[in-house]
C-alpha cells in the first residue's frame, strides 16, 4: 500500500548574498536563515509543528562550520521525529533527491507531514577557492581534475558540439539567458531582476568558451523548506495542493564522459527518466504547461528541453530564441528564473524548482502566473546531465 | 607508437593519484606510449585503466597499448580558472574519441582554432613531476 505524496507548503529565502568572511564580526549563521524559512513553509501548510514525522535535509557546503545539521536542526527546532531525520547528496540533484527521500516517507505511510529541507552557503568564498573544490566533484580526479575541467566546462564542451551538430549559433543560446530575466523580474525569489537584452549577454567577458558570465551561474546562497503531506492530510486542509502524478530516474552509469564514445548532447539520461516519469503519470510531454529544469547554464536548458520532448531535437536553442519557452510561449521553461536568474545555490536549487511548482499550481505566481497551469515537471540532475530525477505534479484546487 | 613529448616548466597544478596499479600507466605515459587494459574474456577495452572489467566485472585483465590517434569530439577554453590553474589560464581542454573506440579527456595543444571531428594525436605533457596527457591537432 502506497500514499500519494502532495506538496502543500513552501517557502524559501529571496537567492542571494547571505554568508559572511569568516573574520567578520557579525556571522550569518544557517540554524537562524533556515529556522525562519521552516516556520514560514509550515505556517504556508496550514499544519501544526506536531505533525511533522520527518525531515529530509540537502547535506550542507562543507564550508558550513555546523556539522551534523540535520540532528542539530532537530534540537534548535525542538522537533522529534517518528519516520526519519537524514542528510542526502548528489551534487546538483541534492534538493532534488531531499524532496524524493521525504516523499518516500509519505508514499511508504511512515510520515503523514514530512519536510524536505536545505541551506546553501558558499558566496563569500573567492570563487578560485571554490572551484579548487568543485573540480573534484564533475571529474575523474586522477584522470579529469589535472587537466582543470571545472563543472562547466563541461556544458560548455557539450554547447561547443551542439554548435558542430545543428548549426545552432551562440547567440541563440544565449538568448535562454534573456527569456529567464524576463521570467525572474516578476519573482521576487530572484537574485536578478533587471530586465538583460541579448546584446548585454553576448558583451560579457568569456568564462569558459563559448559561455560569457551571463550564460552560466552567479554565486548564490539560499534556504528552502517544502512541506510535503499524504492525500489525506492535504485533503482536509481545505486549500489547494499539488499531487505528485510521476516520477522517473535514470543514471546512465557514466561520469561526466562516457568511455563508449555516445551522442553526448542527447543528454540520455534526461531522456530515459522522463520518459519513465512521462508513462508512470500516464501523461505526453505536450500535456505539460510548464516545466522547472535545473539547468546551470544556457546550454544546459536547450539540451534537457530537447532531451524531455519539450522541443524537437537540435531546435532548442531555436525554439528558446524564438519564445517558445519564455514567458507566454508554448512550453514556458523555468518560470522562475532558474539558474541564471533566479539564481543557483547549487545543493538548494532542487529545492527552489518545488517551490516554483508550488507557486504556479496553486496559482500564486503573480505576474509570471502560467494560465491555468495544472500540470508541471520538476527535474534535478548532476554532473553532465549523467542523471536526471523528474517529478510530475498536478494541481488539486 | 612513441607519443610526441611537449615540456611544461613547473610542476603539475593537480598532480593525480599514482596507485601500485596505476603506476603502469603513468610510468609507460612518461615513456611516450599511452597505456590502458582489457578484459581478458571479455576483450572489451576500458579507459582509465581499471584492474576488473567495468562491463563484466572480470578481474582477469591484459594491459593493452593504444594508437594514440583519434578525433576532437569537443573542445573549450577556460577562462574562470580554479586557484590551482590559475597560472595556466586561460587554458584548452578536450573530449577525444581514440580510434579504438573509447573517449577520453584532455589537455588540447592547438594554434588555430580548434577543428570538431578533425584528427588528433595523443601527447606526453611532461612537467617536472610527471607526466599529463594531451592531445594536439
Amino acid at each position: 500500500m502506497t500514499a500519494t505524496p502532495c506538496i502543500i507548503g513552501a517557502a524559501a529565502l529571496p537567492v542571494g548574498r547571505y554568508q559572511k568572511p569568516r573574520d567578520a564580526d557579525l556571522q550569518t549563521l544557517e540554524r537562524e536563515l533556515l529556522a525562519g524559512v521552516v516556520i514560514d513553509a509550515v505556517a504556508d501548510a496550514g499544519v501544526d509543528k506536531s505533525q511533522i514525522d520527518a525531515m529530509v535535509f540537502g547535506l550542507e557546503k562543507s564550508y558550513a562550520r555546523q556539522a551534523y545539521f540535520a540532528t542539530f536542526m532537530a534540537n534548535y527546532l525542538r522537533l522529534p521525529t517518528t519516520a526519519a531525520l537524514s542528510e542526502v547528496t548528489g551534487n546538483g540533484m541534492t534538493g532534488g533527491l531531499a524532496f524524493d527521500q521525504a516523499a518516500n516517507e509519505i508514499a511508504l505511510g511512515r510520515a503523514q507531514v514530512a519536510l524536505a529541507l536545505g541551506v546553501n552557503l558558499e558566496t563569500a568564498v573567492p570563487a578560485d577557492e571554490h572551484l579548487d573544490i568543485t573540480i573534484r566533484h564533475t571529474g575523474d580526479v586522477d584522470f579529469h581534475t589535472p587537466f582543470g575541467l571545472t563543472p562547466i566546462s563541461w556544458y560548455a564542451m557539450d554547447a561547443m558540439r551542439y554548435m558542430h551538430d545543428t548549426g545552432a549559433t551562440r547567440a541563440e543560446i544565449a538568448s535562454v539567458a534573456v527569456k529567464s530575466r524576463a521570467f525572474a523580474t516578476d519573482n521576487p525569489l530572484a537574485q536578478y531582476r533587471d530586465p538583460l537584452t541579448l546584446d548585454e549577454v553576448l558583451a560579457q567577458r568569456m568564462i569558459v568558451e563559448p559561455l560569457g558570465l551571463f550564460e552560466v551561474p552567479g554565486r548564490a546562497d539560499g534556504a528552502v523548506c517544502i512541506v510535503l503531506a499524504s492525500e489525506d492530510v492535504a485533503r482536509g486542509l481545505n486549500a489547494s495542493y499539488l499531487r505528485l502524478r510521476g516520477r522517473g530516474f535514470f543514471h546512465e552509469g557514466a561520469h561526466q564522459i562516457n568511455e563508449v564514445p555516445n551522442d553526448m548532447t542527447a543528454y540520455v539520461a534526461a531522456d530515459a527518466a522522463g520518459k519513465a516519469a512521462y508513462d508512470d503519470a500516464g501523461i505526453e510531454p505536450t500535456n505539460l504547461d510548464f516545466a522547472e529544469i535545473y539547468a546551470p547554464c544556457t546550454i544546459t536548458e536547450v539540451l534537457a528541453s530537447e532531451a524531455f520532448g519539450l522541443v524537437p531535437r537540435g531546435r532548442g536553442a531555436a525554439a528558446a530564441a524564438a519564445g517558445e519557452t519564455g514567458p507566454g510561449g508554448r512550453i514556458p521553461i523555468n518560470s522562475s528564473g532558474g539558474c541564471l536568474s533566479r539564481g543557483h545555490p547549487p545543493w538548494v536549487t532542487g529545492l527552489y524548482s518545488y517551490v516554483e511548482a508550488a507557486e504556479q499550481l496553486r496559482g500564486r505566481a503573480g505576474a509570471r502566473q502560467i494560465n491555468d497551469a495544472a500540470l508541471g515537471m520538476i527535474v534535478a540532475e548532476l554532473g553532465n546531465y549523467n542523471a536526471a530525477l523528474v517529478h510530475i505534479f498536478e494541481a488539486v484546487r | 607508437m612513441t607519443l610526441a613529448t611537449i615540456r611544461r616548466a613547473g610542476p603539475r597544478p593537480y598532480p593525480p593519484r599514482v596507485s601500485a596499479f596505476t603506476d603502469r600507466f603513468w610510468r609507460a605515459l612518461a615513456d611516450g606510449r599511452l597505456l590502458t587494459t582489457r578484459g581478458k574474456a571479455s576483450g572489451r577495452l576500458t579507459f582509465p585503466p581499471k584492474p576488473f572489467c567495468p562491463f563484466t566485472w572480470e578481474r582477469e585483465v591484459e594491459w593493452t597499448e593504444l594508437s594514440g590517434r583519434g578525433t576532437l569530439y569537443s573542445h573549450t577554453i577556460v577562462h574562470a580558472a580554479p586557484k590551482a590553474f590559475a597560472q595556466l589560464a586561460p587554458y584548452r581542454v578536450c573530449i577525444v574519441d581514440l580510434t579504438e573506440g573509447l573517449r577520453a579527456a584532455g589537455a588540447l595543444i592547438c594554434e588555430n582554432d580548434p577543428r570538431i571531428d578533425a584528427e588528433v594525436e595523443a601527447a606526453v605533457l611532461l612537467h617536472d613531476d610527471g607526466p599529463l596527457l594531451g592531445f594536439v591537432q
